[in-house]
């Protein structure tokens, strides 16, 4: 019988393992050089459907439709259709998979992430695609994914894992990483339609099969006139830990993500060096911001809901520095409110691998405002807190003060003040929204919060 | 010397029996519902219940095999249906409390803005309940709440409490059982996670999360009996 740590120990294996979905930094602990010629070709074509297969996919079809059905795709005609394209250019002409549907979706979920499921479908968090500098380097996670459906990966994993009884743990490994939020609503769910898959397409497959993926991938880029090393630049990107999060504990302990950028730096070799000039259309990033920014902006408020605070400034600020607009400056604003006594960037202290794990703990344990309340008892909190507020108004009026100004603005402006208990000032931008945006989603909610800082105190 | 250490070691024995016993009886006992917390407001009767609005169930289980947890899709959606229209039968029928129709997602139809605030209230529960599962007798205490954000839900005005439910439970396969028998391990069961919030505020007002041992597909009455015992602290509403 395993112990409660010897749990967390298979989970974190586990973790090591198959790394972070999209670009697992384990595939980077793969210690031989892989020789270009050692790649399988596109698909794998001896592949035959099994009863297990079967099984799995019909499974995998309803995972797709309660992403839908629960709020988790994000509905954007504009976002699914550039996906689309970038996906489908990916895709080698004319190839046919039996039980094969290409679908390129937007999860709304601030953890960035991407998975493949079997059936074609490949999901790309709001959280990744906002994280990302170019259309480029969308289609380096998308060409990974379709490498995952094009060579069976799924199901071959599975039939590995059945063998190795693999799946006996995964429940345990699961547990083990709650990470909250959207992603946990997605994980919850994945868990339950196909445990395995939580491991394997969430969080990344063996070795070999994200090594394959990886040295695919750039074959499909460059096939379809996309630099190849924006790969690389992904996996740095990825490396970055806004929020320190735990699981970056396993990149900390791994001196895996240098190797993994030398096996793709030998394979890219010459590759690397043909650039055409489509390629380098590809590379802007102004094109890709532009397109991006109503998902950055919701990727935003998910990030603020999901407590991923020191990330919605991060992102807010990216946005605001390409388009001062002002529904971006908002963004910025509520970014900074919502931060609240929290440092901005991780302190040296909140770095090291034990107060990751320790805030991880205290994470489980407590709620936001509790959070808020330890931090403010402590001067470093009071000064952070301060500057914020401070930040934070200034932007707001910014907001105000540019282009079409946001009505919301008005009502960030009033819970700033309710919370300086400037209870004067609240009632009027509460009101002032409220008159601006009446048909608001929000509009009780404000309308009772102005009665009860009218009411007397008692 | 010796002779407090036998005692010890003699009372230590009795102490470890008992409790295994209690344990084992749990383990088999065909239902058994834990803990119901209920906020004060609720306990003084300062705030009564008497329009909920369930929220749509997530209950999920799985089929544990001898290869390990299998997923059950669509056995997990029909135990979510079963268990949500089962609460708010035993909500009208025991405690007299009305159920009002939830904003379903499918119901928003053309409407991702409704259907994304559903989603989102949906994951705020679940980013909630650890914390609540940590130390539920902080309920006691109105420690939880999930804002007043609930009102951005815009559900019918008469609403007082909206009704959170989140199930886990396996079911398990013949190969499995044999197993169990011979090595032990967990029986098939359900755990129901329910949590009522205040429709006004967002104070969590009860936490409570029944249990049943058996088929969480097929155990239909156990199922009731659990739920009717898990709410039984909480008060009418007429």
């Amino acid at each position: 019988m395993k112990t409660f740590s010897q749990r967390k120990l298979l989970a974190a294996t586990l973790f090591l393992c198959v790394g972070l979905g999209v670009l697992t930094p384990a595939a980077f602990s793969q210690k031989k050089k892989a020789p270009a010629e050692a790649v399988p070709p596109p698909v794998n074509e001896e592949f035959k459907f099994g009863k297990v297969d079967l099984e799995l996919l019909d499974q995998v079809d309803l995972l797709d439709r309660r992403f839908e059905r629960d709020g988790l795709v994000l509905e954007g005609e504009a976002t699914n259709a550039y996906l689309e394209r970038i996906g489908n250019s990916l895709v080698p002409k004319g190839l046919t998979l039996e039980h094969v549907k290409w679908k390129f979706r937007a999860l709304r979920d601030p953890q960035p992430n991407a998975f493949a499921l079997p059936n074609g479908s490949i999901y790309v968090t709001t959280g990744l695609m906002s994280l990302l500098e170019n259309e480029s380097q969308l289609a380096s996670v998308l060409a990974h994914e379709l490498t995952h459906v094009m060579r069976r990966h799924t199901y071959l994993q599975n039939r590995s894992n059945r063998r190795k009884f693999l799946t006996m743990n995964i429940m345990a490994a699961v547990g083990a990483y709650a990470p909250g939020g959207v992603v946990g609503a997605v994980i919850t769910i994945v868990t339950t339609i196909a445990p395995f898959i939580v491991t394997a397409t969430i969080y990344g497959y063996s070795r070999d099969l994200e090594r394959e993926a990886d040295l695919k991938g750039i074959d499909m880029m460059i096939s379809a006139e996309y630099p190849p090393e924006e790969m690389v630049k992904v996996m740095k990107l990825l490396n970055k830990d806004i929020e320190g999060e735990e699981i970056r504990l396993f990149y900390n302990d791994h001196p895996a993500l240098q190797e993994r950028i030398n096996y793709l730096s030998s394979y890219l070799g010459a590759r690397a060096d043909k650039i055409t000039p489509q390629m380098e259309l590809n590379r802007e990033t102004a094109a890709y911001f532009h397109g991006m920014e109503p998902v950055m902006r919701h990727d935003i408020q998910l990030s603020i809901s999901a407590g991923r605070f020191r990330s919605a400034v991060y992102l807010a600020q990216r946005l605001v520095d390409f388009h001062a607009d002002s529904e971006n400056v908002f963004c910025l604003a509520e970014a900074y409110r919502t931060l609240g006594p929290r440092s901005p960037q991780l302190t040296e202290g909140e770095s090291t691998n034990s107060a990751k794990k320790e805030a991880a703990k205290k994470r489980e344990k407590r709620t936001v405002e509790e959070e808020e309340r330890e931090l403010l008892a402590k001067p470093a909190g009071q000064e952070n807190s301060k500057a914020h507020q401070q930040k934070a108004e200034e932007l707001y009026l910014r907001a105000l003060s540019v282009g079409e100004p946001e009505p919301v603005a008005h009502r960030g402006l009033g819970m700033l003040y309710e919370k300086l208990s400037r209870t004067n000032d609240a009632i009027s931008e509460y009101e002032k929204y409220v008159e601006l945006a009446p048909m608001a989603v929000d509009h009780e909610r404000i309308q009772k919060r102005i009665e009860a800082l009218r009411r007397p105190p008692q | 010397m010796t002779l407090r250490s036998s005692n010890d070691k003699s009372r230590r024995f009795r102490t470890l029996s008992l409790t295994g016993l209690v344990l084992f009886g749990a383990a088999i006992s065909p239902l058994a519902a834990r803990g119901q917390f209920l906020h004060p407001k609720i306990s003084k009767k300062e705030t009564t219940i008497r329009n909920v609005v369930i929220m749509p169930a997530k209950v999920e289980v799985v089929r544990d095999s001898m290869k390990g947890p299998e997923g059950m899709a669509a056995e997990s959606e029909d135990l979510s249906a079963r268990v949500e229209k089962m609460v708010g039968e035993v909500m009208s029928k025991q405690k007299h409390i009305t159920t009002l129709s939830a904003p379903a997602p499918s119901s928003a139809e053309g409407n991702s803005q409704a259907k994304y605030n559903v989603a989102d209230f949906q994951t705020k529960f679940n980013d909630l309940l650890p914390k609540i599962m940590k130390k539920r007798s902080d309920v006691k205490k109105g420690r939880f709440t999930m804002g007043d954000e609930v009102l951005n839900l815009n559900l019918d005005k008469s609403a007082d409490a909206i009704i959170f439910i989140r199930g886990q439970g396996q079911k398990l396969t013949s190969g499995k059982k044999t197993f169990q028998v011979l090595v032990g391990g967990m029986p098939a069961y359900l755990k129901l996670m329910i949590g009522i919030v205040d429709a006004r505020n967002g104070e969590v007002l009860l936490y409570t999360d029944p249990i049943l041992v058996g088929d969480p597909t097929t155990a239909v009455d156990r199922l009731r009996k659990a739920l009717e015992k898990g709410f039984k602290k909480l008060p009418a509403g007429s």
